[in-house]
């Protein structure tokens, strides 16, 4: 049984077709990968998936329950969380102050929010900046913050968009670890990245977009062979 | 986590105020130092705490003090049902208001909020059946506690002293709640908040209609103490102004801070009122621009707000204290 559906989710802005007809299921305990050229809608799906868009069409699923028409706040508190493409830290606030907003989610207890939030903190290897403002953090020490603070809202599903971008090379490695950790705890994960090697080393099963549409969804070996995804990357010149 | 003490100091001081001073013209500057603190801290709970800035909320303040002034001479309403009643009005619009902030953001917020209290102003001082109109109401003075009749100003210091802690402990629950972090968390990024569970939305509605009710419990206090409504300062953008200054100056989202920014700004106000009102015909407006120009000078050198500016030179200071 499948955790998360999505099923035919098709989303227009205007004249462009942002997703058409995007159809793919995500086990329970899966790790999948989304990949596709800029423009692809990737980050449109997770934005539908999150709440935050409404699909023109289609249906996105929670264990059978439908997410789609409900309020970010409504997916999250149901099981789904995400991270922004676009970090978005509360930056006037402590760090562990962010990660317990997260928390408060799940409890009414603002002490245990703390030691929950100063856990996962700890876990992300964020601890030693728990008491700084988010603002001085840098970018991988904020990626690490937006994924405590998805954790904190004990999350069935979660959805990366892009963990390794815009980080600096020597900060990859422990982010792609943390990842792999989160997947090997069994929790659900659908992840953004550009990075191939990063990806097709992190994801037991890829899927596709290109133009809006999926062209591929099977194992790395098999997507990155496809002629539909080496035409988009790489475009018609190199398919033989 | 901010501690309590200057909180504790302060209100302590005011309480002890009547028993030190019997001087009236210091016990009335005391009595608005209160007020007009409290007056802010309802402001900060929508301007502060949950970034909703407003330039309207002397609309509030204008229903309490309009809403116990009217049902005080024409029915002999108690004050005390007046305070509900204008509540209960200002929470009604508040919701109104605060529903509009989900659709309109920063600038436009703001202006619809002024449109909002100069919309009360003409209401007031038009509809002359009813308000009497540009002509103002003057508050009846009926002796005893249920009717707020009070001569004695020491007995009103404690009064708006209650108030006054009130306000203070609403904000502290802001500031350590679950609510407030949840609150902090939409003014900082309403979407990353929604994203993380926090039902931004209601939040900030529940919280714009809260400010509502207390500024027009103010409204009512103050009108009662004052004893007379005049629409066109009630529902002045001045007024608002005023409240949001005082919040801005003192330390814009901090407990403490309106009282303090209100303090500044009564007390500057009167004491250069007082030292050049009649410094002749010439001069008369002279002490606002030394009013301005301190305002203008605190400002430029804590734009936090003197709260956190106090706070920020202590702790660079600590440590040459510790290892001394």
């Amino acid at each position: 049984m499948s955790l998360l559906s999505v099923a035919g989710i098709t989303k227009r802005f205007g004249g462009v077709t942002a997703n058409r007809d995007v159809t793919f299921d995500v086990a329970r305990g899966e790790l999948v990968g989304i990949i596709g050229p800029n423009g692809s809608g990737k980050s449109t799906l997770f934005e539908i998936i999150s709440g935050f868009y409404r699909p023109d069409a289609g249906e996105v699923r929670l264990d059978g329950g439908p997410l789609t028409g409900l309020s970010p706040d409504r997916v999250c508190r149901l099981g789904v969380a995400r991270t922004f493409q676009k970090l978005r830290p509360f930056a006037g606030l402590t760090v562990v102050d962010n990660v317990m907003v997260g928390a408060l989610t799940r409890t009414r207890d603002v002490r245990h929010a703390r030691s929950r939030a100063r856990e996962l903190l700890d876990r992300v290897g964020l601890g030693e900046k728990a008491d700084a403002h988010a603002r001085t953090l840098s970018t991988g020490q904020r990626k690490r913050l937006e994924l405590a603070r998805a954790l904190a809202t004990e999350p069935r599903v979660l959805l990366l968009d892009e963990v390794t971008g815009g980080v600096d090379q020597r900060s990859i490695p422990g982010l792609v670890q943390l990842v792999r950790d989160l997947h090997r705890g069994g929790l659900t994960l659908l992840v953004i990245e550009h990075n191939m090697r990063v990806i097709t080393a992190v994801a037991p099963r890829i899927v596709a977009l290109y133009l809006g549409e999926k062209i591929a969804d099977g194992t790395p070996d098999a997507v990155t062979r496809d002629p539909r995804v080496v035409d988009a990357y790489l475009g018609q010149a190199y398919t033989r | 986590m901010r501690s309590t003490w200057p909180a504790v100091t302060f209100f302590a001081a005011a309480a002890l105020g009547p028993i030190v001073v019997r001087d009236a013209f210091l016990l009335d500057g005391l009595i608005l130092i209160l007020l007009w603190g409290a007056t802010a801290a309802s402001w900060n709970v929508a301007g502060g705490y949950a970034g909703q800035v407003s330039l309207g909320h002397a609309a509030f303040f204008g229903l309490g003090a309009y809403s116990a002034a009217l049902l005080g001479t024409r029915w002999a309403v108690s004050p005390w049902i007046g305070l509900l009643v204008g509540a209960g009005l200002a929470t009604g619009f508040g919701f109104i208001l605060g529903f509009l902030s989900n659709r309109l953001r920063g600038p436009y917020f703001v202006l619809a909020t002024i449109a909002f209290s100069q919309v009360l102003l003409i209401v007031a001082s038009r509809w002359r059946g009813f308000t009497s109109g540009s002509e103002g109401i003057p508050v009846p003075f009926r002796p005893g506690f249920w009717t707020l009749g009070i001569a004695d100003k020491r007995a009103w210091v404690y009064l708006v002293l209650v108030l006054a802690a009130l306000l203070y402990l609403v904000q502290l629950y802001l500031e350590r709640s679950r609510r407030g972090y949840q609150l902090a968390a939409v003014r900082e990024d309403e979407d990353a908040a929604l994203s993380l569970g926090v039902p931004a939305r209601r939040l900030k509605v529940a919280a714009i209609a809260a400010s509502a009710a207390l500024t027009a419990a103010c409204g009512t206090l103050w009108a009662q103490y004052v004893g007379f409504v005049d629409p066109y300062y009630v529902f002045s953008v001045d007024l608002s102004v005023r409240f949001c200054l005082a919040a801005i100056l003192g330390g814009i989202g901090t407990p403490l801070g309106p009282f303090l920014g209100a303090a500044l700004i009564t007390i500057l106000e009167t004491s250069l009122r007082a030292r050049f009102g009649g410094i002749g015909a010439g001069l008369v407006g002279i002490y606002l621009i030394i009013y301005g120009v301190v305002l203008i000078v605190t400002m430029r050198f804590a734009p936090q707000g003197l709260l956190p500016w106090i706070a920020e030179h202590r702790r660079r200071r600590a440590p040459l204290g510790t290892t001394a």
